[in-house]
């Protein structure tokens, strides 16, 4: 295993669960090139849904609580809650984050709790064999569309933008550099942060969707349909190509979550304080 | 005698006070009549001993809020009614899975679906027990009072550190919602319990390897033992296991509660102890039974209400030595029979019919009428 | 200039994606004929000679199994 991977992998949970050249695995190695930047690894808490990507933080050396399809958010929230200086970070996938538990998205990008929610979306339910994704591409064929998918993609940085996250990016397995900064900045960042990263499925979107199911392939896929475009008023005419806008969208403060419990908590206890009205 | 203080209040705030004084510092929760008086309440007082109540967006989103509290090392609770209970099934299944202690409580109301919000009931009983998917135990209490709520929540929360589970407290719209006086003691009159730290260091942890107990040592997140914790049936290593390792891990965690209900189960008996016809009541029904019982007496009948305050894991000893000497048998409940199969499974006397006392419809079954009954 | 020593690919967890291959920009890699441990056919970095030293195999891989040792200073031309 390389320098990385031996000071901060799980090894006796290895070989990763992942198939040859899926970019979950990179998504890994990226992860831990951040944290060794940054040197969080003892701080870090995490949480995950099921899925593929779900098992991404499983392999690693940190604190993991691993659940239900979707409810990794809620769990994250539990555990910010009750430290506020961990740094909780979620791997999900387009399925686990903008199906099943979008709803949790919502509230959470709403709040602007000091969590890092990282999307690796593969455009398709990939652990289940290939069916179709709100992330996955109009007319695709996939296990439950073979006529042709005719639902529109939804994208969950808008939505995540929409719903008052404070820091979205999208980057891919193709761009690896900026992701890698992205990690950083998403960690450190004090607010909700969404991650979005294009990622290749080899075996379901390769096959099924894009017409081979060799890992060059499909990353070369993500190299040549992603495309750096940071001003939002563009995103339709790429999306009109068939190509996926990539940057880091949104940099923002506001008020955090956890900051303003603290805040009102110390408020309310001085005014009892001082006699006031429960 | 203890020391304490008597306050007359709603069974849920009964409640919301017994969590406060056990230790509780994060509710997760979400609107439902009949139980939003513990959020409120909850939301009122965890601020002022630096607690955190969040009303979550759904009751999903509330018991796995409470999980991940739990894992992050804080005693932690929710409260729904039969709808939000519903929801979180999966997740109770997945706090058995994760061993996460956790206080739930479902104040029953008329069912099924939206059924009668504001009226009580005790459709409940199995899902309680039976609600989630696969092979699992844990344990749920039954309030009858507004000490009971009390006095059952500070059981809630030891049992579940003890035996590192969600415990259940199935209450009912009566008791929720009624006013009477509820003996407060002291905090310093206590007994508390708390999960068992890990008494290795990391390298030689196993997370899921029990204690001699049958529960494993509990660290919580970020305090240097990087516990992989996934709801995956798994292998002592916390690692997905095989079908030896699986099946071994679930016998566990339904053996390490239902080897020691000598610690936890209760059935009291009200009444004549030795008299022929016998009532068996859980929840809010208790109270009725009580009053017939008194109601019999008073008309030279002889009867006892077996009540059943720990309905699971069901305690068959108990209510088979509570019953013993009974000619006559009648669950009292309000539901169409589920109680009543389980006094048919414990009491394995041919002689004996099991007969049942059924009121549904969001009524409340009245003293006279178990008299009634009796003489039907 | 930077100079590879070794190119060290762990064959207990490689898998043989060889998208060493593809993002080495100076053509190390080709397939191999030897089958990892779980059983995939494994790259094989036949021109170290070219490699330098950049770090994306490295990086790049998915199993993270792929190290580049680099010659040390003032050996490279070795």
């Amino acid at each position: 295993m390389n320098p990385l991977a031996e000071k901060y992998l799980r090894k006796e949970f290895l070989p990763f669960l992942f198939c040859p050249g899926c970019g979950d695995g990179m998504i890994v190695q990226a992860f831990l090139k951040a944290v060794d930047d940054l040197g969080c690894i003892d701080d870090l808490a995490m949480t995950a849904g099921i899925g593929c990507s779900a098992w991404i933080g499983v392999y690693m050396n940190v604190d993991i609580l691993k659940i239900l399809h979707g409810r990794a958010i809620p769990a994250a929230i539990g555990l910010k809650a009750t430290r506020p200086s961990r740094k909780v970070v979620t791997f999900t996938g387009d399925g686990d984050c903008l199906a099943i538990g979008g709803n949790h998205l919502l509230h959470a990008a709403r709040r602007n709790i000091d969590i890092t929610v990282v999307m690796v979306n593969n455009q398709i339910y990939a652990m289940t064999g290939g069916q179709v994704a709100p992330s996955t591409m109009l007319g695709s064929k996939t296990q439950t569309t073979p006529y042709g998918n005719i639902e529109k993609q939804l994208d969950g940085c808008r939505v995540a933008i929409a719903a008052g996250a404070t820091m979205v990016s999208r980057w891919s397995t193709a761009h690896l550099k900026p992701l890698i900064k992205a990690f950083k900045t998403a960690i450190n960042h004090k607010g909700f942060s969404y991650l979005e990263i294009i990622s290749q499925c080899p075996v379901q979107t390769g096959r099924y969707l894009l017409g081979s199911g060799s890992p060059e392939f499909n990353l070369q896929w993500i190299k040549e349909h992603c495309v750096k475009e940071e001003d939002p008023s563009q995103w339709e005419e790429i999306e009109a190509q068939g190509k996926i806008p990539v940057g880091d969208f949104l940099r923002t403060e506001r008020p955090e979550f956890m900051e303003e419990v603290q805040r009102m908590n110390r408020r309310v206890k001085e005014e009892q304080a001082r006699g006031g009205d429960r | 005698m203890k020391k304490g203080r008597i306050k007359v209040m709603m069974g849920n705030e009964a409640c919301g006070e017994a969590a406060l004084l056990a230790g509780c510092r994060f509710y997760g929760g979400y609107p439902i009549t009949p139980a939003t008086e513990i959020l409120e309440f909850m939301s009122r007082r965890l601020p002022l001993v630096d607690g955190l109540c969040l009303q979550m967006e759904d009751e999903i989103a509330a018991l796995v809020a409470v999980v991940g509290a739990s894992w992050g090392g804080t005693k932690a609770m929710t409260a729904t009614s039969g709808p939000g209970f519903c929801l979180m099934q999966e997740a109770i299944g997945m706090a058995v899975a994760v061993e996460a202690p956790c206080v739930i409580i479902n104040v029953m109301r008329g069912g099924p679906a939206s059924g009668q919000s504001t009226s009580t009931a005790q459709g409940d009983f199995y899902q309680a027990r039976y609600g989630s998917n696969g092979d699992y135990s844990l344990i749920v209490l039954c309030p009858s009072t507004a000490q009971e709520m009390f006095d059952h929540t500070i059981k809630a929360f030891n049992l579940s550190e003890r035996f590192r589970i969600p415990v259940i407290i199935l209450s009912d719209e009566v008791v929720g919602h009624i006013r009477e006086k509820v003996f407060l003691p002291d905090a310093d009159q206590l007994t508390l319990v708390e999960r068992k730290a890990p008494t290795v260091p990391r390298e030689e942890f196993i997370p899921f390897q029990p204690d001699t107990d049958g529960v494993p040592f509990m660290p919580a997140f970020n305090t240097g033992y990087k516990c992989p914790v996934i709801s995956q049936a798994k292998s002592q290593s916390g690692n997905r296991g095989n079908a030896r390792e699986a099946a071994e891990n679930i016998r566990r965690i339904v053996s390490k509660i239902e080897d020691h209900m000598d610690e936890f189960a209760e059935v009291q008996v009200y009444g004549d102890e030795k008299a022929e016809t016998a009532f068996v009541t859980f929840g809010s029904v208790c109270r009725a039974a009580r009053s017939a019982v008194d109601m019999g007496r008073e008309n030279g009948l002889a009867l006892r209400s077996v009540e059943v305050k720990t309905v699971w894991p069901f305690p068959d000893d108990l209510v088979r030595r509570a019953l013993a000497g009974a000619g006559r048998v009648v669950v009292a409940e309000m539901n169409l029979g589920m109680m009543q199969r389980e006094i048919e499974r414990v009491v394995r006397r041919p002689e004996i019919r099991i007969e049942l006392f059924s009121k549904i419809g969001g009524l409340y079954p009245q003293p006279q009428e178990f008299l009634r009954f009796l003489e039907e | 200039m930077k100079a590879a020593e070794k190119i060290e690919i762990d064959r207990r967890y490689c898998k043989g994606c060889m998208l060493c291959r593809y993002i080495c920009p100076f053509d190390v890699f080709e397939p191999g004929e030897q089958r990892s441990d779980l059983d995939y056919l494994m790259p094989r970095p036949a021109r170290i000679d070219n490699c330098k030293v950049c770090g994306l195999c490295e990086s790049n891989c998915p199993d993270m199994v792929l190290t580049v040792v680099a010659k040390e200073k003032g050996k490279e031309k070795e």
